[in-house]
């Protein structure tokens, strides 16, 4: 199957409305004194990881597309471009991304390409735009082939997934306090994604969503951020650098120092490169699971409450020693 | 968009954003108390029960020993980041010492300390 439909490349046209919103946002901080922070360092590698990505994209992109483009010659199905049809490929597209996502923070693989999206300890705007230069060699485009071969077009498939990208921008910030009700209940939001990238354990494996957050309340990983737990930004173990070919590759070179320890058994090797980040094989290490588990021996009041449930609720008696202790 | 106006505009971006970010005082490097070592610590690895802790006299790393052993803390940029000194050298340095961690994404911290400070380091990281 063999058309001519070409759409425009979204995240390039936008970025001058980048440059432009991180100049807002500062001034905004400057002037107000509070909604965020920004450091020279850690925002250069932001912006030089955003262009490394715009880059790989130009010199790996052929990669995925002729992927794409294969898939559109097998698949009897053409959609069409008509606006509703753009439109519903915008929300399928959306429930992919929440998927990739997903997979990209619980399988150590894919998060090795995602992992430098939080490797800042800062939260602005620039921070949107620390993206991965990996992204081909985690194979997640696999994950779009059932758009294409339900019939929407390949290019109307990147676009739209330019246009959840260029959403996202506008919610890495610390400017913004709550969006109105309705809109926090929908869609993602500033506060949800502050809740997304923060490195507490209340916040660790939470709000996935690209552009509708209706995806995290649907499949249970929906964390409100809490007033009273702050979000701490940045990575569990925070990495000391801001050279970015080593924030672009620590976690791949990681994956291939544990994998290939001597002694392991294949099983062990494979877990290192597939299982959630945190694995080990000799238990040295925590996953998120765990360290949710040490939060609450620390703070057994959380127990029950958001990002905790499934530990389950406050043991009976817990509350009541705590007051006899006092 | 062409690409000379998309190289103009990445290049020219970056270029301004950095220069009002360095002009306005942001590039100033994090410098900690006591205090404040002890719960940057603590936000680190929280698991930890703190012994004490070393300031060297700039405020920009700290030697904690722990429960568990001796880490150091330093500031990256406006932030800190924090080792546990389990799998790394330590090497002589003009201005202090330099540690390496055998780590591709934590690859070094520069320790500033005068020469009574070096001499306490030097004992509290390598006793023997």
């Amino acid at each position: 199957m063999t058309d001519n439909v070409s759409f425009p490349d979204a995240v390039q046209w936008a970025v001058p409305f980048f440059i432009a919103a991180i100049l807002a946002e500062f001034l905004w901080i400057a002037v107000k004194g509070r909604g965020g922070r920004y450091e020279t360092r850690d925002a250069v590698t932001s912006l030089i990881m955003g262009a490394g990505n715009i880059a790989s994209g130009f010199l790996l992109g052929f990669i995925a597309y002729a992927f794409f483009m294969w898939l559109w010659q097998i698949t009897p199905l053409n959609l069409g471009t008509s606006i509703p049809v753009i439109i519903l490929c915008f929300v399928l597209d959306d429930f992919r991304y929440y998927w990739v996502h997903r997979f990209g923070h619980r399988i150590r693989w894919v998060w090795a390409s995602h992992v430098n999206h939080h490797s800042s300890q800062h939260y602005n705007l620039t921070t949107a735009l620390r993206q991965t230069w990996t992204y081909t060699f985690t194979f997640m485009m696999v994950v779009r082939a059932p758009l294409i071969l339900l019939g929407f077009h390949p290019a109307m498939v990147l676009f739209v997934g330019g246009l959840n990208l260029i959403y996202q921008f506008w919610i890495h910030t610390e400017a913004i306090g709550k969006m109105p009700r309705w809109f926090e209940a929908v869609m993602n939001t500033p506060s949800h994604h502050r809740a997304h990238h923060g490195r507490n354990a209340r916040y660790l494996d939470c709000n996935y969503a690209g552009v509708f957050i209706i995806w995290d309340k649907l499949f249970g990983t929906f964390v409100p951020e809490q007033d009273e737990d702050r979000v701490d930004y940045g990575l569990v173990h925070n990495i000391g650098t801001f050279n970015p070919l080593r924030v672009a590759f620590h976690e791949w070179v990681a994956i291939w120092r544990d994998a290939t320890q001597p002694g392991l058994t294949w099983r062990e090797r494979l877990a290192y490169c597939f299982a959630p980040p945190g694995y080990s094989h000799d238990g040295s290490r925590d996953n998120s699971v765990q360290i949710k588990a040490k939060h609450l021996v620390r703070h057994p009041e959380d127990r029950g409450t958001p990002g905790f449930e499934q530990f389950g609720t406050v043991p009976p008696n817990t509350r009541a020693e705590r007051i006899r202790k006092l | 968009m062409p690409l000379e106006i998309l190289l103009v505009l990445v290049v020219g971006g970056l270029a301004g954003i950095t220069l009002l970010l360095h002009l306005t005082g942001r590039s100033r490097r994090r410098r900690m108390t006591p205090d404040e070592a002890r719960s940057e610590w603590i936000r680190h690895f929280p698991d930890d029960e703190i012994i004490d802790v070393t300031l060297a006299n700039d405020g920009h790393s700290a030697l904690v020993r722990t429960g568990v052993g001796a880490g150091l803390l330093w500031s990256l940029g406006a932030d800190t980041v924090a080792r546990h000194l389990l799998d790394f050298d330590w090497i002589e340095h003009p201005v202090g010492f330099e540690v390496q961690f055998h780590e591709f994404g934590t690859p070094r911290a520069i320790i500033r300390l005068d020469e009574t400070e070096r001499r306490h380091w030097q004992h509290l990281m390598d006793p023997e």
